[in-house]
């Protein structure tokens, strides 16, 4: 199997499956239970808290456990918005957010707030200048992703930090679930930020929304104080604690993991160029993934044409469907290639040998396909 | 006349042209059916909306006659409304 799938999930670390098991097995107790069985769950949470606290930069208290991305995602949005509608009702952010930081602001256009999309320049980046001239008395939150999942696009969260920091009553969200794992961030820049443990060889299941100390959002589930007051329900122990595990494991040379990637990369754009294809990638994108373009051929048909030979790569992310791609739209603002585009996603266990065996199928592909029609 | 817009809530396109069709009611008297691309599976297949989102479909007695899909400006929509239907401004 060749898997170049990798942003949309990891397969999970054999040492991480190993922790879950032991913990699953040995630490039976509810964390919330007075008794030893209780007290003992209570110290691994918080032990691994304490680890994941370390390795991201924050406070033990500023962690909010979550079942994911979406979850966080929906939980910052509606949980700000929910305790500070007081202060405004105007949201700002952009077309390369995953489906579970726009879902939930339609949800809040519903309920009557105000909603603009910040412009995006020719790569893709966040126009500042359009940033500060959208930026309202009444904005109460911006979201901005770090990465877009599709095209790989990294903003500058600190030029767009800045900006809002003008506004003292506008929180910064920011989803930072493709980026968190693959390379050291600064998050003292947002107020809040969406993790997943399933982006960096974790779990599926467990996730995290980093929550600046003293900020005060509105929970989704009610249910009294469980490690956190928002974010009740009985503490996934083992969960957390292979979250802990996952993220040490992720930042264990990740300089070096990460400069691999840059170099898989460069070898397969290389190879790729000279394919009648384009990339849509830019140097402003993460070097973990690759989209392009593929002329008169239906990327599912490419999908699946790829799938036949083992080979696993995606259209438009996991979480989307029919529409074209707005990520590829906002780089190349071109709806052809917006509608044509896969994206291959590295890893630092990606090897050269897969990349070769790769491009050799999917240039045999691109021929067969072109010549069916399809 | 009457519009079904065929929306979905994880799409941005969505968002965008739902301030500008809200701005247009406010303006004229239009009869919108929204419906949601998940939520009303069973009920959107019959329009055959295609891939881009969202949808508005222009009806007179049942009959289609305009289809836009999308984003587009406030008055480029308007214009095209009154292509095919005549629209009538709410009293203000």
């Amino acid at each position: 199997m060749i898997y170049l799938d990798y942003s949309a999930t990891t397969p999970v670390n054999e040492e991480v499956i190993n922790t879950y098991s032991k913990v699953c097995r040995e630490y039976i107790g509810n964390p919330n239970s007075l008794h030893k069985l209780g007290v003992e769950a209570k110290k691994l949470i918080d032990a691994s808290t304490l680890q994941i606290a370390k390795i991201l930069g924050v406070k033990t208290s500023e962690i909010i456990y979550t079942s994911g991305s979406s979850e966080s995602n929906n939980l910052a949005i509606k949980g700000v918005c929910s305790k500070y509608s007081n202060r405004g009702k105007h949201i700002i952010t952009t077309e390369l957010e995953h489906s579970s930081v726009i879902a939930p602001i339609s949800f809040l256009q519903k309920q009557g707030f105000e909603v603009d999309f910040v412009e995006l320049d020719e790569n893709g980046l966040v126009d500042l200048d359009d940033l500060k001239n959208k930026l309202r008395d009444d904005t109460i939150l911006v979201s901005i992703c770090a990465i877009n999942s599709e095209v790989g696009v990294k903003q500058d969260l600190k030029a767009i930090s800045d900006i809002i920091r003008t506004n003292p009553k506008t929180f910064f969200h920011s989803d930072v679930t493709q980026l968190i794992g693959k390379d050291k961030v600064d998050l003292s820049m947002l107020d809040l930020a969406s993790i997943s443990g399933q982006k960096f060889y974790g779990m599926k299941g467990i996730g995290a929304l980093i929550k600046r100390e003293g900020l005060v959002i509105d929970p989704l589930i009610h249910g009294g104080k469980s490690t956190t007051v928002f974010r009740s329900g009985t503490p996934a122990t083992p969960l957390i604690v292979s979250l802990a595990k996952a993220l040490r494991l992720a930042y264990e040379n990740y300089e070096e993991k990460y400069n691999k990637v840059v170099e898989l990369n460069k070898y397969l754009i290389d190879k790729l160029s000279k394919l009648d294809i384009s990339i849509n990638s830019n140097e402003y994108c993460l070097p973990h993934i690759v989209n392009l373009s593929i002329k008169n051929i239906k990327p599912e048909t490419m999908q699946h044409a790829l799938e036949e030979y083992d080979i696993y790569i995606s259209t438009q992310t996991a979480c989307s469907k029919g529409e074209y791609s707005k990520a590829v739209y906002a780089v190349t603002r071109d709806k052809d290639k917006a509608t044509h585009s896969i994206r291959i996603s590295l890893s630092y266990l990606t090897t050269y040998e897969e990349l070769d065996k790769f491009i050799e199928i999917f240039s045999k592909l691109l021929d067969s396909l072109n010549i069916r029609g399809e | 006349m009457k519009v079904v817009k065929i929306n979905a809530i994880w799409c941005s396109g969505c968002l965008i042209m739902n301030k500008v069709w809200n701005n247009i009611l406010k303006k004229y008297d239009i009869e919108t059916i929204e419906l949601d691309i998940d939520m009303d599976e069973e009920e959107v297949e019959k329009y055959n909306p295609g891939k881009i989102l969202p949808v508005f479909i222009v009806f007179n007695d049942d009959k289609e006659l305009l289809r836009i899909t999308g984003e587009i400006k406030e008055e480029e929509m308007i214009k095209k409304l009154k292509g095919v239907c005549e629209l009538h401004e709410k009293d203000i």
